[in-house]
């Protein structure tokens, strides 16, 4: 993930022995809860990552929700509507969890909505066809999958407990996608040709969604100390791909990496160089769909003041009549 | 009117009729009546649940194992007062791995007092963290929401991996190719 490392101080002795205890519970593998103390920035590391993720989540539904309307099948378009459906929950665990650490929704919501807060840079990629379907079902979930199961073990409680529950719910997405794509590969020409094609346009932004090389990944040292990440960047990016490859190839999909070869030494797929620069410039804001879904966003945020009005006068009326 | 998220409500879920309420989480909503909907909404997109209750935030009393060493229940009962008699609803949390599960209800004056009381009959000392708060102030499902909140989950089977047989289709094509390389060397 990104942003600025800052190292643990201890200003005061209490406070260093209180950061002695409290690693000691890390080291014992015990959850830390919300009442519990905390050193300052384990708490804010934990809010910019929870809140960062929950973001992702409410973001992510946007490119998939393009194309309920266009599922192919009554069947097909029960499964999209329930996954995007699981992403808008997703999202509210994790708002949740943010809020246990004294974030409130609010400024959650305030930092989305102004462009302040960050989210998934795989969002800003633009969804052309249903293939594209499968390929975030089963790239862009499994990707997520690999880095929320370790999440899911992670020293903070209700982020740990979040995770269980998403992880579980985010393995329908993973099959519902390898669905997809095996029935398209295994389909006309045309539908191999769209699959291949999405393949081509995901691969890459898929490699990316696990964050830069552990030697450019400021925050890592202080969130692998804390038993907040427990694997680097580079080790779960290794697992998917040796996940993946295997399983493309052998529906007849081609990776688009020309440098991609076995290396038996390692037992790894090792692929070409990521283009990194394409990976900052969307992380800040310039990929093909940015301004697009933060439009969206704020467009659903107006749209819906309304109705938030109108509830909210319901209720304090409702309040009165009961005084 | 300024556009807030609205006050927060803690959500209790029943997995099954004979399980004990677990914490679930906690949804944003104006009142009850639409907390209880949100809640379902949020956690309960799977035939995993037969009741919810939810409380506000503001109305839970909580202590952990670390404050009461701290502080002991004893040193807050005189603030009892003249506060009439009510049902309180005890959470506890068990161990470090487990969430916040009923343990029970007492009648006291004050949270702090039926606390006090729960230790007594039915609450573990040694858990790790306690919340308390009056049964009035909290909203549940009634058996007549149970058709309307929780039936339509039941038939969605496609929320299951279990309804996808990828892995094993997966497996199959693989073996095939294999045996097709084979074939032809």
């Amino acid at each position: 993930m990104y942003g600025t490392p800052i190292e643990p101080i201890a200003d005061t002795q209490s406070d260093a022995t209180k950061l002695a205890a409290f690693e000691a519970r890390i080291a014992r593998g015990e959850k830390i809860e919300p009442g519990d103390w905390m050193p300052d920035e384990y708490r804010r590391q934990l809010i910019r990552m929870i809140s960062q993720h929950a973001h992702s989540e409410i973001v992510g539904m946007l490119p998939e929700g393009a194309f309920i309307t266009r599922a192919p099948s009554l069947r097909r378009k029960q499964i999209l509507l329930a996954k995007v459906q699981d992403e808008a929950g997703h999202g509210q665990y994790l708002y949740h969890a943010a809020e246990t650490l004294g974030a409130t929704r609010e400024d959650m919501i305030e930092a989305l909505l102004s462009g302040k807060a960050k989210y998934s840079s795989i969002f800003n990629y633009p969804t052309l066809s249903w293939a594209d379907m499968g390929s975030i079902g089963w790239l862009v979930d499994g990707a997520a999958i690999l880095n929320q199961s370790m999440l899911a073990k992670c020293s903070y409680g209700p982020y740990a407990r979040a995770m269980i529950r998403i992880c579980a719910e985010e393995n329908f997405h993973k099959r519902q996608g390898q669905d997809i794509v095996m029935t398209l590969a295994n389909g006309t020409p045309d539908q191999k040709a769209m699959m291949q094609d999405s393949l081509n346009r995901w691969w890459w932004p898929t490699l990316m969604m696990f964050g830069p090389h552990d030697s450019d990944s400021p925050n890592s040292g202080v969130l692998m100390r804390w038993g907040i990440k427990t694997r680097t960047n580079d080790e779960l990016r290794q697992m998917f791909v040796n996940q993946m490859v295997p399983d493309l190839q052998a529906l007849g999909l081609t990776i688009p990496d020309a440098d991609l070869r076995f290396d038996e030494v390692s037992d790894n797929w090792m692929t070409g160089k990521i283009d990194w620069d394409e990976f900052w410039r969307v992380v800040k804001g310039d990929g093909p769909c940015n301004a697009e879904r933060m439009e969206a966003r704020r467009k659903a945020h107006v749209d819906g003041q309304w109705v938030r009005e109108a509830l909210a006068a319901y209720a304090a009326n409702d309040k009165q009549v009961e005084t | 009117m300024t556009d807030t998220q609205w006050p927060r409500f803690i959500v209790f879920q029943q997995a099954k009729v004979d399980a004990p309420h677990q914490y679930a989480g906690s949804v944003h909503a104006p009142d009850a009546e639409m907390a209880l909907m949100n809640a379902r909404d949020v956690f309960v997109r799977r035939p995993t649940c037969v009741s919810l209750w939810v409380v506000p935030s503001t109305a839970v009393f909580s202590r952990t194992a670390e404050e009461l060493a701290e502080k002991p229940l004893s040193d807050e009962s005189n603030e009892a007062g003249m506060a009439a008699p009510q049902n309180y609803i005890i959470f506890q949390k068990a161990t470090h791995k487990v969430g916040y599960n009923y343990t029970g209800k007492v009648n006291a004056s004050t949270p702090s007092q039926a606390l006090a009381m729960a230790f007594e009959t039915f609450t573990q000392r040694s858990s790790r963290a306690w919340w308390v708060f009056p049964e009035q102030l909290m909203t549940r499902s009634t058996s007549e929401d149970i058709e309307a909140l929780f039936a339509p989950a039941l038939s969605k089977d496609f929320r299951d991996q279990a309804f996808y047989h990828t892995v094993a289709a997966m497996q199959q094509i693989k073996t095939r190719s294999q045996d097709n390389s084979t074939d032809e060397s």
